[in-house]
């Protein structure tokens, strides 16, 4: 046996953790899509005139998101499994010919996995509410802020009509908002929205990660940390609602520095953490169809010893494949079901190892 | 030896379930059994063979290699756990790449789980739920030494052979003391090729 001393620590292991080599190829990948954005951001504020520079901090910590996530992703998809499904993802929710049924099959899968999440529904009704609540929360949060960070979106005062608002996207006219109307409010009301959203769905999951002991000891540092930082962006952004609406302002300007300083934190961190799911569950939402379609294409692939089921046969070709590449050279044991592979290995011991243990 | 590993011996196992009862009990998994208790030739022999996560440390861990989203975590010391929930998809390849045959697949809920040494117990000092109350010590957690002071008459072999390949773990399996073993057999040994 080997001799480590085993010092179990309290601090969970971090599953996603980013690879700890440093990557050119993905630096360089990860820098492409900031000059990208960079340049989107130029050419969309009509070469920075609507850019908000108050809003500089926001906009850096964006450019930075890009970086770190692009880095991320490219090195992610470099593990022969995470290769292997992102290529079948992408073919199975691709839309082929039309009249086949793909199309729809593809639409059902991404509405059920991406937006419902009807995965999480089936392991808790609560907790898929209260993700639902911070899932669109969070869009809502994003489509708005994004925009008018980058300048895409402005508004222009409406001369003579007080309450009415141009509203200018990518520097082009495209409507017209009175801010008192109910449309107006919403309109300018609506990261308040986004907020309560969030903190509806974020006490649920604080709630939960007190009241569940195994939770509390093992998932603290990583799951509670995302959520209080979701949670700290919408109270100071309701704190600034609160401010201009109900104290004359007051207090304003420091608010508006520590929105800032939550939000740039939470962005900067989006592709170390837990916060990086929102990008690997999205890309990987054809995995289902692909084994669904690979299973009517080439059934299904029974035990060796015991002739049950194990799996379709085009996912086990995939997983033996994967193996391959990745050295494990026991890739045939896919085709045993693992109860047989245990009752194997246990009559392996009883022959070879214990004679007498009858 | 001062690393703390379980042990286990399916020749003391008495089947009688009571690692099966008692890991559901554990906080991580609630109501949820990680431990698999197969009966190799029931209704000729009584013997049983409890399996739990051998938490593989060369090749490290295939359950998280094949993993397509680097669900399964590893920490410093090598213990493997249960997929991580966000990052799950269901695919099932953790389950059909380990040799062991350890990770289960909930089809309804699209989340693997698995045996993760009672991560929330063992990290505070204390046993893992099965070792705790298997009466025969079927299970043992402990050193390696604490073991051979307690059972001198075994050895405990942490290496697997599946084929003409080797896993390295860092549970292990007890065998006799005067047996000559280098690994301990995995129950693959077929080529591919004699299968046709």
């Amino acid at each position: 046996m080997n001799d480590q001393p085993l010092d179990y620590s309290i601090l969970p292991p971090d599953p996603g953790g980013a690879r700890p080599t440093w990557d050119p190829s993905a630096a360089a990948a990860g820098l492409i899509a900031t000059a990208v954005l960079a340049l989107a951001i130029y050419s969309g504020s009509a070469n920075l005139l609507h850019f908000d520079a108050a809003l500089v901090g926001y906009t850096l910590a964006t450019l930075f998101l890009a970086f770190g996530a692009t880095y991320r992703l490219v090195t992610w998809s470099r593990s022969p499994a995470a290769r292997r499904y992102l290529s079948k993802s992408r073919k199975a929710l691709l839309p082929r010919p039309l009249g086949d049924g793909t199309l729809t099959a593809s639409a059902r899968e991404v509405t059920s996995t991406v937006l419902l999440q009807r995965f999480i529904a089936k392991r808790s009704r609560p907790r898929w509410l209260a993700h639902q609540g911070l899932f669109w929360g969070v869009i809502l949060a994003t489509l708005i802020t994004f925009p008018l960070t980058f300048g895409w979106i402005h508004f222009r005062a409406v001369p003579g009509t007080g309450s009415g608002y141009y509203v200018y996207m990518m520097g082009v006219r495209a409507a017209h908002l009175d801010a008192l109307s109910l449309l107006g409010w919403l309109t300018f009301h609506a990261l308040d929205l986004a907020s309560l959203l969030i903190l509806s769905g974020g006490a649920y999951f604080l709630w939960h990660r007190w009241s569940t002991r195994g939770n509390s000891l093992t998932q603290l540092g990583r799951d509670l940390m995302p959520l209080l930082a979701l949670m700290a962006i919408s109270v100071t952004g309701l704190a600034l609602t609160v401010s201009s609406v109900f104290m004359e302002g007051a207090w304003y300007q420091p608010l508006a520095f520590v929105h800032m300083c939550t939000v740039v934190l939470t962005l900067v961190w989006i592709p170390f953490g837990k916060f990086f799911h929102t990008l690997q569950r999205p890309a990987m939402a054809g995995v289902g169809l692909h084994k669904e379609l690979g299973v009517q294409k080439g059934g299904v692939a029974q035990c060796v010893r015991c002739g049950e089921p194990v799996e379709g046969t085009i996912f086990l070709d995939d997983l033996k494949q994967t193996m391959g590449e990745l050295g494990l050279g026991f890739g045939d044991w896919v085709e045993t079901c693992p109860s047989c592979k245990r009752l194997e290995r246990g009559a392996a011991y009883r022959n070879h190892v214990k004679e007498g243990y009858r | 030896m001062t690393k703390k590993a379980l042990f286990i011996d399916p020749g003391r196992c008495i089947g009688c379930q009571a690692c099966v009862a008692a890991c559901r009990e554990c906080d991580s998994h609630p109501g949820k059994s990680m431990i698999h208790l197969d009966y190799p030739d029931p209704g000729n022999s009584t013997a049983a063979a409890p399996t739990v996560c051998m938490h593989c440390s060369d090749p490290v861990a295939p359950c998280a290699q094949v993993c397509p989203t680097d669900a399964i975590p590893i920490d410093e010391q090598g213990i493997v756990g249960s997929a991580s929930e966000e990052l799950c998809i269901g695919c099932g390849n953790c389950v059909h790449a380990c040799p062991f045959g350890v990770p289960k697949l909930d089809l309804v809920e699209m989340l693997q789980s698995k045996c993760d040494m009672c991560y929330d117990r063992t990290s505070q000092g204390k046993l893992p739920m099965c070792a705790s109350v298997c009466p025969t010590d079927a299970l043992f957690f402990g050193t390696q030494a604490e073991l051979m002071q307690k059972r001198p008459g075994v050895q405990a072999v942490d290496i697997f052979g599946f084929g003409d390949e080797t896993v390295r773990t860092n549970n292990a399996m007890v065998a006799p003391a005067g047996k000559n073993l280098d690994r301990i057999p995995g129950g693959y040994s077929r080529e591919p090729d004699s299968r046709e």
